[in-house]
This record gives structure tokens, sequence and C-alpha cells, in this order.
């Protein structure tokens, strides 16, 4: 049924290839799977195509391309009520009854659909999915535990990004949903990647679980939504005569159910447990999906429904909708931050920092909703710049946070890559790897209590004191051999052959045997590759690698001076709105002041926590030998961390072009109408000089939580001096200066909070986990076994008691076939009569 | 106008099925395993032919993918009638409508690839024919319109499988294969016995068309479909009390047939035991007899006594789908929590179903194919994993991932379709489903509580099928051996025949969920036709409606 056709309010030549941006990836997807499946292995496919990861990179550049160029026509086309809208095809259709003598026929569409947000996400989206991708080729391929998987890695990244830019361009909340799930089991793969660490695989189970459970409530937030509009496309649900005929409570509602499924995908407070686990899959899968994008879904979601609450129906009918999606981002703020404090692991830290920098746009969403449902904004100039600046601010911080966090996990990978390595190159260079078969061989040996030359003799056919190949297979295959254990001939053979001349040299042998004896494979293999315990996740092992990675830290720096809203850097702009917009509600709703206190308090935990992870990376000593011996990364790491700093730099310049005019809305055009400079000075002023003594005030209070206390704090703990004869970049010194000077005047005892049960219950997450394992464990699948056991025992059980019925009545039926003909002769008398008196009882 | 079904569809396969089985069985052991491979290649060369047919019937006769010709209800494509038993008023009488059609095509296209998922299967000379014969009767099944043939195929399909499972099946293959035939063996004759009481209580006065001239009472399905529409819109057809037991009657031949919890207890023994050729077609086409029997008898006779049961129906779907859901949980077997999911998506029909809204029927119907095609892939997996493993217990073996990476992806693919994964066919019918139950409780002012079914069910079906994964796909790095049944063996990832089966399986889910109006506009069609021929004029409009 398939029909295309455009409804265009702009007009754009570059919307019709706009489909491809989605496609593209999707086609990709089996592409790189299927020639990594035929070239795995293969020089030219492992070195030229990085195992598709160049396949990968071209596509999504592809993608970033049509997502620039459509933007630049939407832009070019501002002014007006810009949307614009492709229709793709015809999904299904069918009909509703409503009890009436007709049906309603009912359809349901795919098309493409682009206003202000759509715009603002899409850009995030494809040029992170860029970035991202070229650190995973540096970072992917150099992993020597990824031996020829990678291209799995590559084909889900780009099937991932389909979803991500699927959701963002969908015309439907249906669609949206698709493309969400879509993510969800990319997730899912790209978290298990390693999937023979149980971990892992656990972790993968928890983040689908745990997001599926928001989903289904989205599922039915969307069925009621359907119901109250019949439709679920932008076009029908956005129109304000329709959100006019529909009942306000159940629209909150249907609102309320398909919030919660922003707060799973989102990591918000209670379904947060997920994003921290998530941190077993690959670092360039945290930057992308637990940083940069998918985590953002969640609120693109809740952005989606401004036009509900700001329509003039909708008039102060849904704040408390608004309300509750502020709460949980004040709740869910503080409480990630307090248990950042205590994290060890650099990645986890960056996790639940995440968490609560999505609490805050969530709450700066709630506060945007609230005023636009309840501000008189559609008439009042005033407050319709009010309405349009905070939404603006919470997705403004959607950017810079995206921008940042993606830096920052990256730039975590880049460090853990190379402490890795470092701890590789100093621990295991010497050790020569050892077949496994040749500890089989040994065992057998021991258990056989021979010795090698023993052995060897037995099979040694022309007892030539020599065996060769052939030898050596016939002999294995004699009787006398024949209990060997069942091992693969092949390898078995190559490993006995230790030069590789076809022959085995049996002293030579011997003397192999005697060096691995009684130790067993799995133990020597443990402390010869593996982790054997070491985390190089771990900020214990890390410490002083500023002089060492200096463009790592530097991106680490600006990432964190970003997240923790230090002035004129990029989240700066939008984290000071976001904690004005929750007072300014706060100051008309007083239940807003919970909200506007909790994102206040966390400026100043966000401050400390990401303070004391950059130090206890990269100031003071190196915590041990192997933090001594870090080297730089490699240029397609240094590449996206390169960009992104600037990008994050460069905050006031966005600010200034007006990057905060998102609200879909006719009276403000994407850009600002102000030039850049005149908009860079407004922006100043309007944040460092503000007129309202009560928003100046707040302004200052900010400032000095987030950019004095918190790394105040902070500095007098951790980190210090680099090392004599260390030397770092010139940007580092004040702050090692000051580090260091703090640290030696002010430096304090925290090992009382250490040791408390508060600071025990962060480092337990607060025993979320815990109880969410327990309940599963417990009380559902306590109760799936005693259901499967009812339905054996009862269900089944009650067929079977049927059955042994029916067999023993027809036993003693039996008894009846006497073999008498009298017998006979009576029963058919009695049956004859029986039967006339049933007639005649019909008929009487 | 030539017979495009008869011969080709029913008496071909049926008549090759028994022909070939004759042939082979004189034969001595020897010789048997030399024709095996023969005979599977030609069964498998004839249901190519029989897939060529029906999907040659799809692009020529109902339309392509640009748009579907409607067919009114109660007609019928390719209609065939001839007489077999002039007393009685018994014919032999075929046809297609959108509702068998799809039913029809997914048979012809399992056949195959059911031959093909079980290349290597023992005794290759009597099995292929069996599978060949299984197609043959439940094709009859879908196309007959006349009551004693389809009772008399709805029958037969017993024979072929009783003997798979009975011969190729696992250790308790015996029982499973008894308690199967004589479970739904007792079913069908009530609903025989709802038949023929059918038959019965036509008025001999007015005799019907086809009607027998011994009788005076016709067999003809559409002919009393026609009578019925004509009687139901006057009142209650048959009588109020009279059509509620016939309809009862039906419906528990159905129910058990479905299955619906509490009669689907032969289900899990039927599939635990059978081999996995039997399992695919058992679940991909023999459960959906069970829905597409409702459809074509008791909600098109009987509509008033549907409605007076919608609340049974509505439980009979809620209690299958929650209790499904929730004994999966609890299984410690791949393939017995396999058979119990179906059980769960059977329940979607139901509610769909119950809904009595059009879009809730496409959705039932839609389930009916999409999981047709979805279930016989879960089972080739556990299917290849019991051949691998030598084992059906969850967790016997885990790292498949890098065991067996096809066997891997197979399994992860499948279970994700079945558990609702958009983009795949599953989640149409689901999305569709769910659309339709909140709009038919908001129109009813039933409870909302009703939801709460649906939503745990969506939870625990990702719960237990990604549950089944960590222990399976995932996890095993180098500590986790492999069982010890597999002594010490290298284990081979699955074969050619099984990965191309597989493959097969995986597109047309694929197919199915992004571009669903292939099959789903044909069946929306349809029941927006028997809505606005059966439901409107009968019940729309009356304050009891929707």
């Amino acid at each position: 049924m398939g029909s295309t056709g455009t409804t265009e309010t702009i007009h754009s030549s570059v919307i019709d290839f706009a489909p491809y941006i989605v496609l593209l990836p999707m086609i990709a997807f089996p592409i790189i799977l299927l020639f990594g499946r035929l070239f795995n292995g293969n020089k030219v496919w492992i070195s030229t195509f990085k195992e598709g990861g160049i396949f990968a990179l071209v596509t999504m550049a592809t993608s970033l391309l049509l997502a620039i160029l459509l933007i630049k026509d939407y832009i070019g086309a501002y002014g007006d009520d810009s949307k614009s809208a492709l229709h793709v095809f015809d999904w299904f259709s069918s009909a509703m009854w409503n009890g009436g003598a007709t049906t309603t026929e009912i359809s349901f569409g795919f098309g493409l659909y682009i206003d202000h947000i759509t715009v603002m996400l899409l850009f995030i989206a494809s040029f992170l999915c860029l970035l991202i991708n070229t650190f995973a080729i540096g970072y992917m391929n150099t992993d020597p535990i990824n031996d020829n998987r990678n291209h799995r890695f590559y084909a889900e990244f780009v099937l991932f990004c389909a979803g991500m830019l699927g959701m963002i361009l969908a015309d439907s909340f249906l669609w949206l949903f698709i493309f969400w799930e879509l993510m969800g089991l990319c997730s899912y793969l790209l978290i298990g990647f390693y999937y023979e660490r149980p971990s892992a695989a656990y972790a993968a189970k928890k983040a689908f679980l745990t997001t599926r459970v928001g989903d289904v409530f989205l599922m039915v937030g969307l069925a009621m939504l359907w119901h109250l509009f019949g439709s679920l496309d932008y076009a029908v649900v956005f129109d304000s005569d329709n959100i006019a005929a529909v009942d306000p409570a159940s629209l909150q509602w249907a609102l309320g159910m398909m919030f919660i499924g922003a707060v799973g995908k989102s990591a918000q407070f209670p379904l947060h447990v997920w994003l921290p686990d998530a941190m077993e899959g690959p670092t360039p899968v945290s930057a992308l999906i637990h940083a940069a994008t998918m985590v953002n879904a969640g609120l693109y979601l809740v952005a989606r429904m401004f036009p509900f609450f700001g329509a003039e129906a909708m008039h102060g009918e849904l704040v408390d909708l608004a309300f509750i999606i502020a709460s949980i981002g004040g709740i869910t703020a503080v409480m990630a931050a307090s248990i950042a404090f205590v994290q060890m692991d650099l990645k986890k830290v960056l996790a639940y920092s995440t968490m609560s920098q999505l609490a805050y746009i969530f709450t700066g969403l709630g506060c945007a909703l609230w005023l636009a449902n309840s501000l008189d904004w559609h008439n009042d100039d005033d407050a319709h710049y009010i309405v349009i600046v905070a939404f603006g601010a919470a997705l403004f911080h959607l950017f810079n946070h995206a921008m940042a966090k993606g830096m920052l996990f990256m730039a975590s990978g880049a460090v853990i890559h190379e402490v890795h390595h470092a701890h590789h190159h100093l621990h295991h260079d010497d050790h020569h790897h050892t077949p496994k078969e040749l500890y089989m061989l040994s065992d057998y040996l021991t258990s056989k209590k021979l010795s090698t030359f023993e052995f060897f003799k037995t099979i040694d056919l022309d007892s030539s004191g020599e065996i060769d190949m052939f030898e050596f297979q016939t002999a294995l295959k004699n009787t006398e051999v024949a209990d060997l254990p069942p091992w693969e001939m092949g390898d078995l053979m190559k490993a006995v052959d230790l030069d590789g001349n076809g022959t085995i040299n049996v002293p030579e042998l011997d003397i192999v045997l005697a060096k691995i004896k009684g130790k067993t494979y799995e133990e020597h293999e443990h402390d010869d590759h593996h982790d054997d315990h070491f985390d190089a996740q771990s900020m214990e092992n890390m410490g002083g690698l500023a002089s060492k990675m200096p463009i790592t830290a530097t991106a680490m720096l600006v990432g964190s001076l970003s997240i923790m809203g230090f002035p004129l850097i990029g989240g700066f702009w939008s984290k000071e709105g976001i904690i004005a917009n929750a007072w300014r509600v706060g100051l008309e709703d007083p239940r807003f002041f919970f909200p506007a206190a909790c994102v206040l308090l966390g400026a100043a935990m966000t401050g400390f926590y990401m303070s004391r992870m950059w130090l206890k990376t990269f100031a003071g000593s190196p915590n041990n030998e192997v933090a001594a011996h870090v080297g730089p990364t490699n240029t397609w790491i240094k590449i996206p961390l390169f960009t992104l700093t600037f990008v994050t730099l460069g905050g006031i310049l966005f600010a200034g072009m007006g990057f905060t005019h998102w609200a879909p809305d006719s009276g403000y055009a994407l850009m600002s109408e102000k030039g850049l400079f005149e908009g860079i000075g407004y922006e100043l002023g309007h944040a460092f000089a503000n007129h309202d003594m009560f928003f100046f005030t707040l302004t200052y209070i900010a400032i000095f939580l987030g950019a004095i206390v918190g790394p105040g704090l902070a500095l007098s703990l951790y980190g210090g001096a680099l090392d004599e004869g260390e030397t770092a970049k010139p940007w580092f010194t004040p702050i090692l200066m000051l580090n260091a000077a703090i640290k030696g005047r002010y430096s304090w005892d925290n090992s009382a909070f250490a040791t408390s049960s508060l600071s025990r219950a962060l480092q337990n997450r607060l025993y979320f986990d815990h109880y969410y394992d327990m309940a599963m464990l417990k009380i559902v699948a306590a109760f799936s076994l005693k259901a499967a056991h009812a339905d054996s025992k009862f269900i089944d059980g009650a067929i079977k008691t049927i059955e042994s019925t029916s067999q023993s009545a027809s036993t003693s039926l039996r008894k009846l076939t006497t073999g008498s003909a009298r017998d006979y002769i009576l029963m058919a008398a009695v049956g004859t009569l029986m039967l006339f008196a049933l007639i005649w009882g019909v008929m009487a | 106008m030539t017979d495009y079904i008869s011969l080709p569809l029913i008496a071909f396969p049926l008549a090759s099925s028994l022909i070939l089985l004759m042939f082979v069985s004189n034969l001595t052991e020897e010789t048997k395993q030399r024709v095996g491979p023969i005979i599977r290649m030609a069964s498998l060369i004839f249901s190519l032919i029989m897939l060529a047919l029906t999907t040659g019937m799809f692009f020529e006769y109902f339309g392509d993918f640009e748009g579907w010709e409607g067919i009114n209800f109660n007609t019928y494509e390719f209609q065939e009638r001839y007489l077999w038993i002039e007393s009685l008023g018994i014919y032999w009488s075929v046809g297609l409508d959108a509702l068998s059609f799809p039913m029809v095509w997914l048979t012809t296209f399992l056949l195959p690839v059911t031959i093909i998922a079980t290349w290597h299967e023992k005794s290759a000379a009597t099995y292929f024919p069996l599978l060949l014969m299984m197609g043959g009767a439940l094709i009859g099944v879908f196309v007959a319109l006349d009551l004693f043939m389809f009772y008399v195929f709805w029958e037969l399909t017993l024979i072929p499988m009783f003997f798979l499972i009975l011969k190729w099946g696992g250790d308790d293959r015996k029982y499973a294969s008894q308690k199967f035939f004589i479970y739904t063996f007792s079913a069908s004759v009530i609903m025989l016995l709802g038949l023929v009481t059918l038959y019965f209580l036509q008025d001999t006065t007015t005799p019907l068309n086809y009607a027998g001239s011994m009788t005076n009472r016709s067999f003809d399905i559409p002919t009393m479909i026609d009578a019925s529409m004509i009687a139901n819109t006057n009142g209650w057809f048959l009588g109020e009390s009279v059509q509620k037991i016939l309809f009862v009657m039906l419906m528990l031949g159905f129910l058990v047939k479905l299955p619906s919890v509490p009669f689907h207890t032969w289900l899990p023994d039927a599939h635990v035991q059978a081999p996995t050729g039997g399992s695919m077609l058992l679940a991909g086409v023999m459960l959906k007899m069970g829905a597409y029997g409702m459809f074509r008898l008791p909600f098109s006779l009987f509509p008033h006594a549907m409605e007076s049961f919608q609340l049974a129906l509505m439980l009979f779907g809620m209690v299958s789908l929650v209790w499904g859901a929730i004994v999966c949980l609890g299984q410690t077997n791949l393939k017995k929590m396999v058979a119990y999911s179906s059980v769960s998506h059977m329940g979607v029909i139901l509610i769909g179903v119950a809904t009595m809204q059009p879009l809730g029927w496409a959705a039932a119907l839609f389930m009916m194919f999409a999981h047709g095609i979805i279930s016989p892939m879960l089972f080739a997996v556990c299917g290849a994993f019991k051949h691998h493993y030598h084992s059906m217990e969850i967790g016997a073996m885990r790292g498949m991932a890098k065991h067996s990476p096809w066997l891997a992806t197979s399994m992860m693919f499948a279970w994700m379709a079945s558990l609702g994964l958009p983009l795949l066919a599953g989640f149409v019918a689901e999305i569709m489903m769910f659309i339709a139950l909140w709009y038919f409780i908001v129109a009813e002012g039933w409870s909302i509580w009703w939801m709460a079914g649906p939503l745990l069910v969506l939870v625990v079906t990702a719960a237990y099928y990604l549950w089944s994964m960590q222990r399976t796909i995932f996890e095993g790095g180098e500590e986790t051996q492999p069982p010890a049944s597999m002594a010490g063996h290298a284990i081979p990832d699955i074969t050619n025949a099984e990965k191309f089966a597989m493959l097969l399986l995986a597109l047309f889910t694929i197919l199915f969920g992004i571009l669903p109006w292939i099959a789903l506009d044909m069946m929306s069609d349809w029941t927006n036709q028997m809505f606005d021929s059966v439901i409107l004029p009968i019940l729309g409009g009356f304050e009891g409606g929707a």
C-alpha cells in the first residue's frame, strides 16, 4: 500500500533524502555482519577496513552530512511555525467499533517529522555517532581481547545509530516507540558484547529488563493517547483543536504513563539500576549509549510532550505531572551524585554523573512544562519569552551534557586503554604461550606415571629416537594408548611439534613438560592473560597521568568543568538556567522548592565528585607502578577528544547564537535575531548582572557552590602536585599548584565518613539493586516455580484423574462382558425397555 | 475453472505420501537407508511445488503489494464443489478467502522449511512422507467448506502427528503421543456432536441448498452461514439456549486445540517429546486450526452467543496469557518453556477476539500468521540445541556465542521475535491487540485492571527469554566446560541446512514485521467485511454492543 508524498510547510529539496539518514545505517548493519563473517581474520579486513569500522565510519559520515543539509534548509526557512513532514508509507489500517451501526476507519503510517526539537537532537546524535565511531576504531581495534569480533561491534553500532536517528525523525509516537525498542535491543547486545563474562551477561539482561518495565508503561500510555486522539501522529496529536477536544485528566494519565517509559530509558529513580551495570560494555558503547544518545531518548520523549502542556486548552491542567517530572529529576540528581562520591571505578563515577545530569534536564523540562502550562504565554510576551527560554535551557543542557559526557567517556576510555596497555606491557612480556594440549599431555603422563621418554618410546615404531607426525598419528590410534582423553588430534600434534618441522623433539618436549608439570592450564592462563585481579578501570591504579596523557587530561578537565557548571564553559549556561527556572517556578508553586533545592544542592555535589575524579586520575603521584608507565594514546582516539574539547569550550558561542530556542513555536526562530556578539553580550549580562535581585543572588550562590565549595573540598582531599621531573602542559599548572597548596594546608581526615554506615550504603548503591534482585528472586522466581509446579500437578493432574477414573470405570464395565448368553439377553431387554421409556417420556 | 486446490494442494501431498509410505514399507532396512535421500529430495520438491502454487495464487489472483481486491464476506475464491455422498448432502467443497489463505500459504511455506530444517532426521524414508501428509491434511482443514469434510480433515491431522511423535519422539514419546491423541480427539468429539446437532436442527421443510436427498439437510458451510445471518438479524438463530449450547460445544473443541488454559497440558508434553519437525508444524500451523475454526464457524454462525460469552472469552485469553507466561518463567527445560510461550501467545489471539473490535480481530489473525512463522523458528532452535548438546536443560550449555555463533544468533533472533521486538512480525499483532484492548475497555466501561495482565506479561515474557539467553548464549568463558555428554568433542555449529532454514524464517519474520500490510491488508479487509455483514447488522446499534 506504500505511497509517498510530502506535506511541507518549508521547502527543502533535502527532505526527500531524509529517510536515508536512517536507512543507510540500517542497511550497513547486515553488510558489516556479512563481511565480518566472510573475511573474519583476513589481514586486509583487519588493517585496512578495521573490521568494518571504516564501513561504519563512511555510513555515519553520510548520515551526518545529510542531517546537516536538512538542518541547514530547515534553519534557512526560519521565522514561521516551521514544520516539515514526509509521508513514507502506510503501515496498516483497520477499523474500530464503538457499538454503533458503523465502524470507524483507522490507519497507522510511517513518515518523517522535522521541527525545532528534531533538529537539535538530530545534530547531537549524528555528530556524536560519527565521533564515537572514530574513537571506537582507535579503541576497539587495538584491544587484544576483541580478537576478530569487532565486526559484530560495528554492526550493532550502526544499527543502534539507525534506531536513534529513526526515533528522532519519526513522525508519530508509535514509530518513536519502535525505534526506541530497537535501541534497547542494540544496547542489550552491546552491553553483552563480552558475552563470556557473566557480569556482562547479567548487566545486559538487567538493562533490557529494567527499561522494559518502563517501556510497557509507555505502551499503555500510547494506547491511552491513541484512544484520546484516534491517532499517534504528531500532526494530529499536536493540533491545538484536537487537544482542546480531549479530557485533561485522561491526557495527564496518558502522558504520565509515557513518562514512566522515559524514566526507564533515561535511568531515573526508581528505574535507574541498570545504568551503572551497563558499564560492562566496551567504553565506546558507554560513550554512545549511556551518555550521548540513548539515555537522551527519555528526555526527547518528555520534550515532545511540550505541545500538550503548552496548549491553551490545557491551561493549568497538567501542572501535577510537571511537578512529578521535576521531582523525579530532583531526587535522582541528589541520589546519583551522592553515590558518585564513593565510586572508585572511573566509568561508574561517570555513569552516576550521567544519571545526575539527566535528572537536571528532567527538572529543567518539568519546570519548563509547568511554565508552559500555567503561564498565559500565548498572549503575554514576557511570559512567552520565559517559557521559550526555560524549555531552551533544559534542551541546551541536553546538548552540553551530551557533548561533554561523550567526551568524558571517550577520555576515560583512553585512560583505561592505556592503563591496561601499560599493565600488559609491564607484566606479560616474558611469558611464552604454552598450548593447552601440552597441559593435557602433562596431566595424562602424570596420571599414568609415565615419563616423557617412556611414553614416546611406546609409540616410536621404528625406534629411530625421533618421531614424525605420521608415526605419532598411527601410534595414537593403537590400542595401547586408546584410552587417551579425546583431544583434538590436529591441535595436539601441532602442540607437541615445538619447532614446527614435522618431527617431535622428545628431549626438548620433556623440558617443556617438566616446566608446566602439576599446573593446570586454567591457572596458568589466568595469571598469563587476563586481569589477574588488576582492574584497569579503578582510580586506585591511576594518578599523576596529567603529564603522560596531555590531550586526554585536557579533554577530561574541560568536560568535568562543563558538567560542574564552571563559569563560561559549556554546561554553565544551561545549568544556571535550569537552577534559575526551578526557583522561578518555586516562587509561584511552593511544591517546586523541593526540586529547586535538590538541583542547587546537586550543583555543589557535582563540583565535588567531578573534581575528585579528575584529581584522583590525573593529579598527584602515580598510585602504582602501572600508572607510572602509561603512555599517550593513538590518533583515532585523539581526534574526537580534540573536537569535543572545542565544542564544549565554545558553549558561549552557541548560547550567543540563540541555541536556546528549542520550543516548536512560531514566535522564536531557531537562531537568534541578534548578531553573534550582541547575543554573547546579552547572555553574559543576563547571567552575571541580572536585574532581578533574587536571580542575581541565586546565580552567585550556584557558582559559589558548584565552582568553589565542591571542587574546594575535593582539592583538599585528593590529588596533589605531580612527581618531580614530570612536566605537564602549562594550563594544568594553576590547577595543580592550587591543588598542592590547598591539600598541603587544609588537608583533613575523612576516614570517619569513609567508614560510616552512610558511606557503606552509598557504596552499595543505597541497596536498590540488592532489593530489586531479592524481589526478583524471592517473589517472582519463587512464584513462577510454584506456578510451574501447580500447572503440572493440579491442571494436568485433573486431566490425569479423569483419565484414570475412566480407566477404572472401563475396567469395571468390562466385567459385564461375562460371555454368557443369558446375561446379554437380559441386558438387551432392560436396555430396550429403558429406551422405550425415554422415547415415551420425550413424546409425552 | 480449473480446480487449484483439491488436486494440487490436498490430494497430491496426501496421495504422494501414501504411495511413498506403501513403497517404503516393503523395503528392507538397508534399502530404506538408501532411498531415504531420494524420498527426502522428492518431498522437498513436492512441497516447493505447492509453495509455488500458493505464492502464485497470492500474486495472480489476490492482488499484489499495491492493493487488495476486497472479497465479500462468505464468498470464496477458487471455490469448487463435488458431490460426495448425495443422500446426506455431503460435498467435497473447497474454497479460499482472506481468513484461510494466509493459513494455507503458511502451511505450504512451513513444509519445505521444516523439511530443510530437519534434513538429517533419522528414518528419512518414512519421516518426510509423513510431513507431506501432515501438510495435506492441514490444508484440507483450512480449505474445507463442508462441515463433514472439515471434520474429516480435522481428525486426519492427528494421525501423521501421532506417528511423528511416536516414532521420532524423545524418551517419553509413547505417553506423550497417546495423551496428545486422546486429549484432542475427545475434545473434537464434543465438537463433532455440536456439528451434528447443527446439521439435525435444520429446517427440513424448506431445505437449504446442497441438502441431502434423504435427510433434506445440508453440510455446506457458506449456505449455513447465509442462513444464520438472516436468522440472526431477526433474533437468535436456533433460539437462545440452543445457540449458546452449540457455541460452547464448538468452542470447546477449538479451545483445546488452540490451546487455552486450562486445556493446555497436552501441549508441553507433546512438544517436548515431538521431533523438531513435528513441533515446528504443530506450533506453526496446527494450533492455529483452533483459532481458524473459531472464526469460520462459531463467530460467523453465532454472533449473539459470542457476545454473551465475551467475558468468558476474555477470561480464557487473559488466563492463558498470564498463566502461560508465569509458568514459562518457572521452566528449566528449554523446549517446555517455548511450548508454554505458545500458550501465552495463543492467549493474545483470544483477547484480540474477545475485544470484538475489527482491530482486535485483525490482530488475532495477524498473530496467528506471525506466530506461525516465529514459533517454528523457536522450535528449530530448540531442536538444534538438543541435537548439539544432548540436553534440553537451560544452563546445560553456556557460551554458545563462542561455540556455535550461528545457533546463538538464530536463538537470539527467534527469542527476540517472540518477545515482541518491533520491526519483527510479532510486535505488529501485539501493539494492535494492546490498542484494541484499551479502546474496548474504555468503550465498554470495564475495569482498567484488565490491562494489568498484558502489562505484566510483556515484562515476564522478556524476563524468561532473557533469562534463558543469559544462561545459554552468554557466559561460560574459559571456566565453563561443555557438558559431560559432549565427551570432550569439539562442538560443531549447526549444519548448513539448518542455517538455511533459520535464515528463511528470519527473513520472513523481518519482512512481515516491516511490511505487515502484505498479509495484514487482506486480514483487516476480511474483518471489516465480516463486521459489515455479520456483526454490525446483528449486534450493532444495540445498547449492549461493543
